[in-house]
C-alpha cells in the first residue's frame, strides 16, 4: 500500500512587477512533495533581491510540514537580508501557519558547533578524574557498608546469596569444564610435539599441571565469570539504577552497598575460587586425555607424575588469585552498575564498561601476583 | 463525517482467553475519541491492536478504509504516543522526532531539521534539541513523544495516557495541544486516559471498558455519560467513587 511517487501536487509562478516579485503558490502543500517544495523554495528566495511576496492565495490544503517548510525557508532568506512576505492565507491555511510561525530566526537554530581538539582532550581528562573519584567514592562506602555490616549482621541481604551463588558457580559448571578441558588439550597437544622431540613425554602432566594451575585456571576461570556474572551485574543494578530502584531503597533506609553490592561480591568471593578447584581438576584431565591418545601415557603413569610436579603452594597461589580476581569481578560490575545514567543506552554502555574495565584489571592483577610471588618463592 | 477508524466484532487477549470481546465501534475524521475504564480494563490493550502491534483473537480493525495490518501502510498514516513516551534514549530529542522524516521523505538535512524543529516547537520544547531523553522531564518526554508521533503529518493520532503522571499545567498544555491539532489540521485523535479533567476538556465521544464486562459499557459524550448514565460503574468512574463506597 504504498502510495505512489507523482509529479507535485502545487505549483509556484514567479511574477515580477512594479519592482516587486511575487511568488504564486498554488495546489496542495504538503510534507509529502517536501522535497520538492524546499527546492522551488529556495532557489526563488535564494536571489529575490528585491522584496518578495509568497502569495498563499491558491493554496487548497497546507499541513504542517508544509508549513514549516514554507516558514524556514522565508526565514533562511531573512536571514541574508532579504525581505520576504507570506500574504494571502486566509481560514485551515492561516491557522496552519500561525501554529507553525515562528520569530525571527528562530526556525533555524543550527547543529551546534564542534568541540575543538584541544577541548575534547579537557573533557577527557576531566571525565577520566571524575570517573577515578566515583570508584574511590564507592570503594569508600563500600569500607563503611561492610564496618556496619560487621557490626549489624541482620541489616545485610543475605537472603539472596544462595540464589546469587547458584547463578554464578553451580549453572557456570558446564561452560567453564568445556572450556578448561579444551585448554588442558590444547596446552598438551602443543607441549606434546615440543616434548616428545626430546623425549620428555613424560613431563606433560608438569607442563599442563601447572600451566593450568597457577596460571590459565583462575584466570580462564575469572574471565568466564566476568562475562556471564559480572555483565549481568551491571546491567542489572544498571537497570535498577535507571528505574530508581536504587533511589527507593535509600527512601527506604536501605544501603545499596549492604542490600546489592555485599551479596554479589561475597557470592563471587566464595563461588569463584571453587570453580577455579573445578576448573584446575578439568584442565588437567584435557592434558591426561592428549597424553593418552597422543604420547600413549597411561592415566595413572600421569597422575603419578602431576602429584610430583605440583605442591600445595601451586594450587593455593592459584586460588589466592581467584578470590581476589572474584572480589575485583564483583566490585567492578556492581560500581559500573550503580553509576549508570541515561536510559537503554546507558546500561548497555555500563555493562560494556564493566566487562572491559574487569577484563584489563585481571590481567594487570595476575600479573602484580606473579611478581609477588615470584618474589616469596612461592 | 467520513470514519477513519472501524472496529469490528473485536476479541482481544494475550491467550485464548479474551480480556476484551465483542468490541465495535467507529471513529469519525477531526473526533477526538476517548477510551475510558479502570486500571486493568484493557484500555492499552486495545490501543495495541489499533495500532496494529497485538493480533486480534477474533474481528477486524480498518484504518482508513482498510482492513490490512496497521503496519502495512506506508508511509506510516498514523501517529503513536506510548505510555512511557518510547523515545530512543541514544538519540536527541531533535534526531527522534527527524528518524521518520528521514526514513520516509526525501527531503534534504538542512529540511529534515527544519521540519524536525517546527515539530518540536508547536510542543513547546524549542531550544531543547540537541537534548537527551534522559536530560528532560517527564513532561517533556511526552511533548516531544508527540512531536514524533506528529512528524509524518499523520492524519491519525493514538496517545496512550498523554497526561499521565503530568502537573495540572502541563497536562492543561497537552490538552490545549490535542485541539489545536484537531482545529488547526484537522487531527483525528484517540486517547486512552483516565484523567477526567482531560476527558472533558477534549473528548468528543468515549466508550468506556469494564474489566468484569469484558467489553464497552458505556459509550457518548463525556457529559452525557456523566449526568445520564443509570451504569453504577459509569458513575463510579465520573464521580470518582469508591466501588460500596458512601456517595
Amino acid at each position: 500500500m504504498r502510495r505512489p511517487v507523482t509529479e507535485p501536487a502545487f505549483t509556484i509562478e514567479l511574477q515580477q512587477h512594479d519592482g516587486r516579485r511575487r511568488a504564486q503558490l498554488r495546489g496542495r502543500v504538503t510534507l509529502q512533495d517536501g522535497a520538492s517544495l524546499w527546492h522551488d523554495l529556495r532557489a526563488i528566495l535564494q536571489d529575490a533581491l528585491e522584496p518578495t511576496e509568497i502569495d498563499l492565495t491558491g493554496v487548497t490544503v497546507l499541513d504542517g510540514g508544509g508549513a514549516a517548510l514554507l516558514l524556514a525557508a522565508s526565514a533562511q532568506a531573512r536571514q541574508r537580508g532579504r525581505t520576504i512576505a507570506i500574504v494571502g492565507a486566509t481560514g485551515e491555511i492561516a491557522r496552519v501557519l500561525r501554529l507553525y510561525d515562528c520569530p525571527g530566526v528562530e526556525c533555524l537554530r543550527g547543529a551546534p558547533q564542534r568541540k575543538s581538539l584541544l577541548a575534547q582532550i579537557g573533557d577527557g581528562c576531566h571525565d577520566l578524574l571524575r570517573q577515578v573519584r566515583d570508584i574511590l567514592d564507592f570503594i569508600g562506602e563500600l569500607v563503611v557498608g561492610i564496618v556496619a555490616a560487621v557490626r549489624r549482621p541482620r541489616t545485610v541481604h543475605l537472603s539472596e546469596l544462595t540464589m546469587l551463588m547458584e547463578r554464578a558457580g553451580a549453572n557456570g559448571l558446564p561452560i567453564t569444564a568445556v572450556i578448561h578441558f579444551l585448554i588442558g588439550t590444547i596446552l598438551g597437544l602443543q607441549g606434546a610435539v615440543q616434548l616428545h622431540r626430546f623425549g620428555a613425554d613424560a613431563f606433560l602432566a608438569n607442563l599442563v599441571g601447572l600451566s593450568v594451575v597457577r596460571e590459565l585456571g583462575p584466570l580462564m576461570t575469572a574471565i568466564v565469570v566476568a562475562g556471564r556474572s559480572g555483565a549481568a551485574y551491571a546491567a542489572e543494578l544498571g537497570t535498577m539504577q535507571v528505574g530508581e530502584e536504587v533511589d527507593a531503597l535509600r527512601t527506604l533506609g536501605q544501603d545499596p552497598q549492604r542490600f546489592l553490592v555485599f551479596p554479589r561480591v561475597l557470592a563471587l568471593a566464595v563461588t569463584v575460587p571453587l570453580l577455579t578447584a573445578f576448573a584446575d581438576l578439568v584442565g588437567c584431565l584435557g592434558g591426561m586425555f592428549i597424553g593418552m591418545v597422543e604420547l600413549g601415557i597411561p592415566p595413572t603413569a600421569y597422575l603419578n607424575q602431576l602429584r610430583d610436579a605440583m605442591t600445595l603452594s601451586d594450587v593455593g597461589t592459584g586460588l589466592i588469585k581467584s578470590a581476589f580476581f572474584a572480589a575485583l569481578i564483583g566490585l567492578v560490575a556492581c560500581q559500573r552498575g550503580l553509576q549508570t545514567r541515561g536510559g537503554a543506552q546507558g546500561v548497555g554502555a555500563s555493562t560494556t564498561s564493566a566487562v572491559v574495565v574487569v577484563l584489563f584489571g585481571l590481567v594487570a592483577l595476575d600479573a602484580v601476583f606473579t611478581m609477588i610471588f615470584r618474589l616469596l618463592g612461592w | 463525517m467520513r470514519r477513519v477508524l472501524t472496529v469490528r466484532d473485536l476479541a482481544l487477549g494475550y491467550s485464548s482467553e479474551p480480556l476484551l470481546e465483542d468490541l465495535a465501534f467507529d471513529v469519525r475524521r477531526g473526533e477526538v475519541f476517548a477510551i475510558l475504564g479502570g486500571s486493568g480494563c484493557g484500555k492499552s490493550t486495545l490501543l495495541r491492536a489499533l495500532v496494529g502491534l497485538l493480533q486480534p483473537l477474533r474481528g477486524k480493525v480498518h484504518l482508513f478504509g482498510y482492513g490490512a495490518p496497521a503496519q502495512a501502510l506506508e508511509p506510516p498514516a498514523f501517529g503513536v504516543l506510548f505510555q512511557s513516551s518510547a523515545l530512543f534514549g541514544s538519540l536527541t530529542l531533535l534526531d527522534n522526532v527527524a528518524l521518520p522524516l528521514r526514513k520516509w521523505t526525501r527531503l534534504p538535512e538542512d529540511a529534515v531539521e527544519a521540519v524536525a524543529h517546527s515539530r518540536l516547537r508547536i510542543v513547546g520544547l524549542g531550544g531543547f534539541e540537541r537534548h537527551l531523553p534522559s536530560e528532560v522531564s517527564g513532561g517533556m518526554k511526552k511533548r516531544a513523544g508527540i512531536a514524533r508521533a506528529l512528524a509524518l503529518d499523520p492524519q491519525l493520532l493514538f496517545l496512550d495516557e498523554p497526561s499521565a503522571g503530568l502537573d495540572p499545567v502541563t497536562a492543561a498544555g497537552l490538552d490545549e495541544l490535542i485541539l489545536t491539532l484537531r482545529q488547526s489540521l484537522g487531527v483525528t485523535t484517540v486517547l486512552v486516559t483516565h484523567e477526567l479533567a482531560s476527558i472533558y476538556r477534549v473528548a468528543d465521544t468515549c466508550i468506556m471498558l469494564d474489566r468484569d464486562a469484558k467489553g464497552i459499557i458505556a459509550r457518548g459524550s463525556p457529559r452525557d455519560l456523566r449526568d445520564r448514565s443509570s451504569d453504577a460503574r459509569v458513575q463510579a468512574f465520573f464521580l470518582r467513587r469508591a466501588p460500596g463506597g458512601a456517595t
